[in-house]
């Protein structure tokens, strides 16, 4: 592989689609989708009496908006690019030259990665929108813009290798689309059904009035006004209870495109707790993850409600962040994507899979 | 085999896609400097061969080697040496003419200024130069053949490996691609060809090679005329059909009727002269005396009779 070579294939993928009349239009149509869901989430948002800052919520409906949006989109430019090309009978052409398998499949991964880019580049004006609306770092506008346009280089090279292992782009593209739904939607499905596997009952602590005490005051006198337990009836005790154990089933969660999105790069801080309205769901999904991550609470519990006193609500248990995990296996899966994608390419050809032409 | 030979060397190379025998046993060698015809019936196997010589698809059984290059195991070396133009081939259709073979320059790891210089040299010798700015998706059929040749070209290949480079051509460009084709062998370089369009090769081809079921049959040195000394019909028109007839009985020439004319077994352009001197003497009337087919033809029909 050499930087030549990469950007000889990068330079001819450029050019066609560029020359390909379809990219202006399905960029502006791109644009106007995102420019009216952020517009009427700001309308929402000004629209409704308490006062909350906009800049959270638009940037999570944006943020993920352009992820989910990029998700649809960027297959479509690699998900046909080598079986594609092998229909039209040019991938032979440049490989009988002096161009490596590497060189090719890298050279199309850029190329398309640079084109993703620029559909993210036009989302942008919402992000400082956002950002200018208050309430969010420019660190969170940036470590989300990162984090975005390293998931759509593994959905890039995603497509790529489903390019290489069927022989019709109808296939690869359809492949494509089921791996982008199992990453967000398998991903928390089995999570939620793996509940089964890892729940068990267990002995809980909880501060709170024994049932003993109900017993012995109610049953006797039931009309007592005396009868309603004070804060002294509480006692340390424990019961047996359902417990899910989450801290081994958590990593499923930020396999999810949109788990590590929105933990790396929560428009709000995760540990500022203190919820001040507007619709967050990166926020969310963040707390939840990471909760998730720190497993079953063996804290405990909280429940001496008696009269008047009402125990402090308690903050959900924290654990470190989940992203660098779920990133980490999303570089991951694009580096063995795109290591199958190169095997795939190489030529001379032994074994040649059913219905693919090489030239 | 020798390592260090120049030209193609196939030794008993086999090829099959699943239970598909493309290719059962061929062996053939071009030579540098000559132009090699791979003549055969479709299916034969000719495309898939020259899929092999272009390094894209490993032969199962049998050797092949590309200027003493073994294109299985150092296939960059081997393209380093080989233009291959593919028969039906696509071509970016969004690029002009010259940013095709500027790209394929560049996929050569050709310097800018040389790259720039060899597209218009290639695009002058195609007759392409008209055609350099204009987009690749406008070109004719024809058109699309002589990039596909330029293509082929433009990285001064010494083998050239050509799947129906002709077909889609109209005349004028077929005679220009002749001598271009002439051209590239007499710079020493190893020219295959193949094509089904047997009067063409025979005019161009040095020798040929005749597949058929995935088997090489046959070996035809052409002499520079285009015959060989081998027998061939001739066929003859006269103004006394029956005389002509009874003649030839006599001689114990063996004859049959072609339509109002009649076709004649001869060894050799020596014998068709002689047989022709001996009719004038005789007084027989001719109108007309040629070769009914080329040697090629006729070597190809005698090679692929009992097949389909």
């Amino acid at each position: 592989m050499s930087a030549h070579g990469v950007w000889t294939v990068a330079a001819l993928e450029l050019r066609q689609r560029a020359r390909t009349s379809r990219w202006p239009a399905v960029l502006a149509v791109w644009f106007v989708v995102i420019a009216g869901v952020t517009v009427l989430t700001w309308l929402a948002i000004n629209s409704s009496s308490n006062d909350v800052l906009a800049g959270p919520t638009l940037y999570d409906v944006t943020t993920f908006l352009v992820l989910a949006l990029g998700m649809l989109v960027v297959p479509s430019l690699t998900a046909t690019s080598i079986n594609g090309d092998r229909e039209q009978g040019v991938l032979a052409t440049l490989q009988t030259t002096l161009l490596t398998p590497a060189d090719i499949v890298v050279g199309k991964l850029l190329a398309s990665w640079l084109v993703s880019l620029v559909f993210l580049a036009v989302s942008l004006p919402f992000l400082v929108w956002a950002w200018v609306s208050g309430g969010i770092s420019i660190g969170s506008v940036l470590a989300s813009l990162a984090v975005l346009a390293l998931v759509l280089a593994v959905v890039c090279a995603i497509g790529l290798m489903f390019s290489t292992l069927t022989a019709r782009p109808v296939a690869s593209a359809v492949l494509t689309y089921l791996a982008m739904a199992a990453l967000t939607f398998g991903t928390v499905i089995v999570f939620v059904l793996s509940f089964f596997l890892v729940d068990s009952r267990e002995q809980v602590r909880y501060y709170g009035v024994p049932d003993s005490w109900w017993e012995q005051h109610q049953s006797v006198t039931p009309d007592d006004a005396s009868s309603e337990p004070t804060v002294a009836d509480c006692r340390h005790l424990t019961r047996e209870t359902e417990v899910i154990h989450t801290e081994r089933i958590w990593w499923l969660l930020p396999l999810n495109p949109f788990v590590v999105v929105a933990d790396a790069a929560p428009g709000r801080d995760v540990r500022q707790t203190t919820s001040s309205g507007g619709f967050t769901p990166m926020r969310y999904i963040s707390i939840g993850a990471r909760a998730a991550r720190a497993g079953a609470d063996t804290r405990e519990r909280q429940e001496c409600y008696v009269g008047s006193n009402a125990p402090e609500e308690e903050e959900p248990l924290q654990s470190g962040p989940v992203w660098p995990f779920g990133l980490g296996f999303l570089l991951v899966v694009g580096a063995g994507a795109s290591a199958v994608a190169i095997r795939r390419t190489r030529t001379p050809v032994r074994r040649l899979p059913n219905g693919t032409r090489i030239a | 085999m020798e390592s260090s030979s120049r030209g193609i060397e196939v030794r008993g190379v086999r090829r099959a896609f699943g239970s598909v025998l493309a290719v059962e046993d061929i062996s053939l060698t071009a030579r540098p400097g000559e132009i090699t015809a791979l003549v055969g019936p479709n299916g034969a196997g000719k495309t898939t061969l020259l899929l092999m010589l272009a390094t894209l698809l490993a032969p199962d059984q049998g050797e092949i080697r590309i200027d003493g290059v073994d294109p299985v195991t150092r296939p960059r070396e081997v393209r380093a040496h080989i233009g291959w133009m593919p028969d039906g081939f696509g071509t970016w259709d969004a690029l002009t003419v010259r940013e095709v073979l500027l790209t394929i320059c560049a996929a050569y790891d050709m310097r800018t200024e040389r790259a720039r210089t060899r597209t218009d040299e290639v695009l002058a010798l195609l007759h392409l130069g008209e055609l350099a700015d204009r987009r690749a998706r406008v070109l004719s059929r024809g058109q699309k053949q002589r990039l596909g040749l330029a293509r082929a070209l433009v990285h001064e290949p010494s083998v050239l490996l050509l799947d129906e480079p002709a077909s889609g051509l109209d005349p004028r460009s077929r005679i220009e691609l002749r001598d271009v084709l002439r051209g590239l062998a007499a710079e020493g370089r190893t020219v295959l060809v193949s094509s089904h369009i047997l009067t063409e090769l025979q005019e161009v081809a040095d020798r040929a090679v005749i597949v058929s079921r995935g088997r090489s049959i046959d070996v035809q040195t052409l002499e520079p005329d285009g015959s060989a000394a081998t027998v061939a019909r001739w066929r003859v028109s006269s103004l006394d059909t029956e005389r002509l007839r009874g003649w030839l009985d006599d001689r114990r020439v063996s004859w049959r009727p072609d339509l109002t004319a009649t076709e004649v077994d001869v060894v050799g352009e020596e014998a068709a002269a002689a047989l022709l001197a001996e009719l004038v003497r005789d007084d027989i009337r001719i109108t007309s005396y040629a070769p009914s087919q080329g040697a090629l033809e006729a070597a190809y029909l005698a090679a692929t009779e009992d097949r389909q």
